[in-house]
């Protein structure tokens, strides 16, 4: 089929507006500890997120919609994440890198909160101490899964 | 397997250095509270310029109760090459501390106690007097105890175990119960018919 | 000093307390983790900068009171978590001084011992020049040290499993020997280094950008430095050689060539062009390393009240599955003492005060953090300066916040 001048196409709205998020999900820097480090491996040459759609991380919550949540979260730091998070505009997604931000990780004590999700609502978890950057490239491309699939749910990524 | 939660409670570490001979190459000297100000003005103005680290120890079953740990170095503050620099003294001073007992702060003697003291109020509990700004430093200003102590519980004082997993709920399995429905309590039912009969 | 030191004249500005309070983080794509500093600003340069930690502090201390000898490392090392390795050597070097056995560690556990340790200040520099790179606007710098990284941390999950936090330093040894195709490796890495090096100056060494964003700002006099505890690059920066591997030689390194790159001028362009040597002097470590690796021999102490016995030998053995059984179930004990074992990390003196109350867990474990102290000198270095050099600033001092908050 020749696509010339007087064609249309159709489609809906909502598959391409869904289409056009999930091709450029842009992460906040929300970079903590070691899994810092590995989201920074991520946006580098070998793994490399851009392909993905995720040219920048913005430092500003306002300009961000994933919040990657990567290390463990204190708790003199865990208002700071609930306030990074109310401050981004909708619609957010969160993903909970690594075992310290999914569940406390190894620190069962009274300085890690146990699980990000205990205040703030989380998206896509993966597992690893940290997750290789694999690991995050997959969180992603689920991300991405849900936003075409329109829908939101606590999945566990399989590192 | 032992808890991790419980960690040992003093046992045998009375005053450590005492224990047994030296093993590294620091010279350990143990100085009353009182000595503590004159002893480490004496040691700076000797040449220990450098207040390397500033650490704490609670031995809970001992009097006095904490160790407070000054490691000092020999190091002059001027620019030297390696082989002028050579091998440092090394210096450790404990000071033994009660509860509530205070200590005076070596701030004006060496400006990095000052976190170092910030962090053992913190932790400790143990207050440096003529410290200009002695506030918490690690946990959130309005935390209260003292975690590193070693009554303080592991988990923090609300916590007893861990949070069950928020995804819990959304799963079709009710946490805690077996996908086949059979706990403990139906086992042992299992376990008493099939004896009965 | 940097040449701005006061941009408004007193005639423009009508009183002097003119000063606004600005919190810098503790979310901030240029304080290399989780820092707070509060900032007291006279429009753009500024008067104080208080900065406030605590926004990583793990615990880490009291969790590794909770655990045993061995389990306690796998926590220590996601202290200075950019250089993994330095942490377990410093603990592992601890303990077994604790324990009486540093003669009798095999000469092979102490080559790779100092290969590894190397390689992770190698890779933990190569972070740093990145995003150093990164927050002065120097973006494909990135992008060259993190590939060169890439080279560093396959080695690391050859060797120990994974890419950060191997665990691969053991007390009493390594945890295996180098698997097969692991010396390939390194000696493609060796290969490629100088090249890559030549890269990395290239790009930044003489960029005028750079030079004038570096040059005099953040200077750090080696008095200052002393005073605030600063070790490492950054007090080498300032003129003074002190080195823990020269000092105070562990694993061997007395038997190594090697120099200590320090320069006088004592600002952030010293310590970059300090830190850019000492990668090529690690390298050069590495070398002499790699020519000890030919000969083979044991990699683990031959104790087995401390290390286990080899695997093959449960079945065939019962003193090597009751040893097993008793290492995994309950550690070892260590008898009572303290012990301060300094080591030299990529950030400057890291060392370890451990107390053993005899028990099969550490009774403390005190961290004497080469980052809380670099970093302590940031109050004293940022007054009179524009936020722009803060940044600078803190890039040159290299703080890692899981060092600094533990």
């Amino acid at each position: 089929m020749s696509v010339g001048p007087g064609h249309f196409m159709l489609a809906r709205v909502d598959d391409v507006a869904r289409w056009a998020q999930s091709s450029s999900v842009w992460p906040l820097t929300m970079g903590l500890a070691c899994c810092a480090i590995e989201m920074m491996t991520v946006t580098s040459a070998e793994y490399d997120i851009a392909r993905l759609g995720s040219e920048v991380f913005r430092s500003s919550p306002r300009q961000a919609d994933l919040m990657i949540v990567s290390g463990r979260v204190a708790q003199k730091m865990g208002p700071v994440v609930k306030r990074l998070y109310d401050q981004m505009a909708d619609p957010k997604w969160v993903i909970s890198m690594g075992a310290c931000a999914s569940s406390g990780g190894m620190f069962d004590n009274y300085a890690v909160i146990q699980g990000v999700d205990t205040i703030i609502p989380v998206d896509v978890y993966v597992p690893g101490c940290p997750p290789t950057p694999d690991g995050l490239l997959y969180a992603v491309n689920l991300i991405q899964q849900q936003i075409r699939e329109g829908g939101r749910g606590g999945i566990v990524a399989k590192a | 397997m032992p808890s991790t939660q419980n960690p040992p409670v003093a046992g045998a570490a009375v005053d450590p250095p005492s224990v047994r001979p030296q093993i590294d190459d620091a010279t350990i000297e143990r100085v009353a509270p009182a000595d503590l100000r004159a002893r480490l003005e004496a040691l700076k103005s000797d040449g220990y310029s450098m207040l390397v680290d500033l650490g704490a120890v609670d031995y809970l079953q001992r009097e006095p109760r904490f160790d407070v740990v000054y490691h000092l170095l020999k190091l002059a503050p001027k620019p030297a090459s390696v082989a002028e620099v050579g091998r440092p003294a090394r210096m450790r001073v404990l000071c033994g501390v009660d509860e509530g007992q205070r200590l005076p702060s070596v701030m004006d003697l060496w400006k990095s106690a000052d976190w170092a003291e910030r962090e053992v109020f913190d932790l400790f509990g143990i207050v440096f007097e003529g410290h200009i700004d002695l506030r918490r430093i690690q946990m959130p200003h309005d935390w209260e105890g003292y975690p590193l102590r070693k009554d303080y519980p592991m988990r923090g004082p609300e916590r007893e175990r861990s949070p069950r997993p928020a995804f819990a709920g959304k799963s079709n399995v009710v946490a805690g119960t077996p996908p086949s429905g059979r706990t403990f309590e139906a086992l042992q039912e299992e376990v008493k018919r099939a004896r009965e009969s | 000093m940097s040449v701005y030191t006061k941009p408004l004249s007193d005639d423009v500005v009508s009183r002097t307390d003119n000063t606004m309070v600005l919190s810098m983080g503790p979310q901030h794509p240029s304080t290399h983790g989780v820092l707070q500093i509060v900032l007291e600003i006279d429009g753009e340069s500024v008067v104080k900068a208080d900065p406030e930690i605590g926004y990583l502090h793990t615990g880490i201390e009291k969790t590794a009171e909770g655990l045993f000898w061995t389990q306690a490392q796998t926590a220590i090392e996601r202290m200075d978590y950019l250089a993994p390795e330095s942490n377990s050597l410093c603990y592992a070097l601890g303990v077994e001084k604790l324990l009486g056995i540093t003669d009798r560690i095999p000469e092979r556990a102490q080559v790779v011992r100092v290969l590894v340790a190397e390689l992770t200040r190698i890779a933990s520099h190569c972070v740093w020049l990145g995003t150093h790179g990164i927050d002065l606007g120097a973006i494909s710098v990135f992008f060259y040290c993190f590939d060169l990284r890439e080279n560093i941390l396959d080695l690391q999950e050859a060797t120990g499993g994974a890419r950060m936090h191997p665990n691969y330093v053991r007390i009493g040894g390594l945890n295996g020997d180098l698997p097969d195709g692991a010396i390939a490796r390194l000696d493609a890495l060796i290969a490629k280094f100088p090249g890559r090096m030549r890269e990395l100056r290239g790009l930044l060494q003489a960029n005028p950008i750079f030079q004038d964003r570096t040059i005099d700002v953040g200077y750090l006099s080696p008095d200052d430095a002393i005073q605030y505890g600063v070790t490492g690059p950054s007090l080498r920066g300032s003129g003074i050689a002190y080195d823990v591997r020269k000092a105070y030689p562990y694993c061997g390194y007395e038997t190594y060539d090697f120099d200590v790159p320090t320069r006088t001028e004592g600002d952030a362009y010293a310590r970059f062009l300090v830190r850019l040597d000492e990668m090529e002097q690690s390298m050069r470590i590495v070398e002499q390393a790699r020519r000890r690796l030919e000969t083979p021999g044991p990699v683990m102490i031959d104790d087995t009240k401390v290390a286990l016995p080899p695997k093959e030998t449960i079945a065939l053995s019962m003193e090597a599955l009751i040893h097993h059984f008793k290492l995994i179930s309950e550690g070892f004990r260590v008898p009572p003492g303290d012990v301060y074992q300094p080591v030299e990390g990529p950030r400057g003196e890291l060392g370890y005060y451990i107390v053993s109350s005899g028990e099969n867990r550490p009774y403390r474990v005190r961290t004497r953090p080469a980052s809380l102290y670099n970093l302590q000198a940031l109050k004293c270095i940022a007054p009179g300066n524009l936020i722009a050099d803060l940044v600078v600033m803190i890039g040159s001092l290299d703080p890692v916040f899981g060092e600094v908050d533990r």
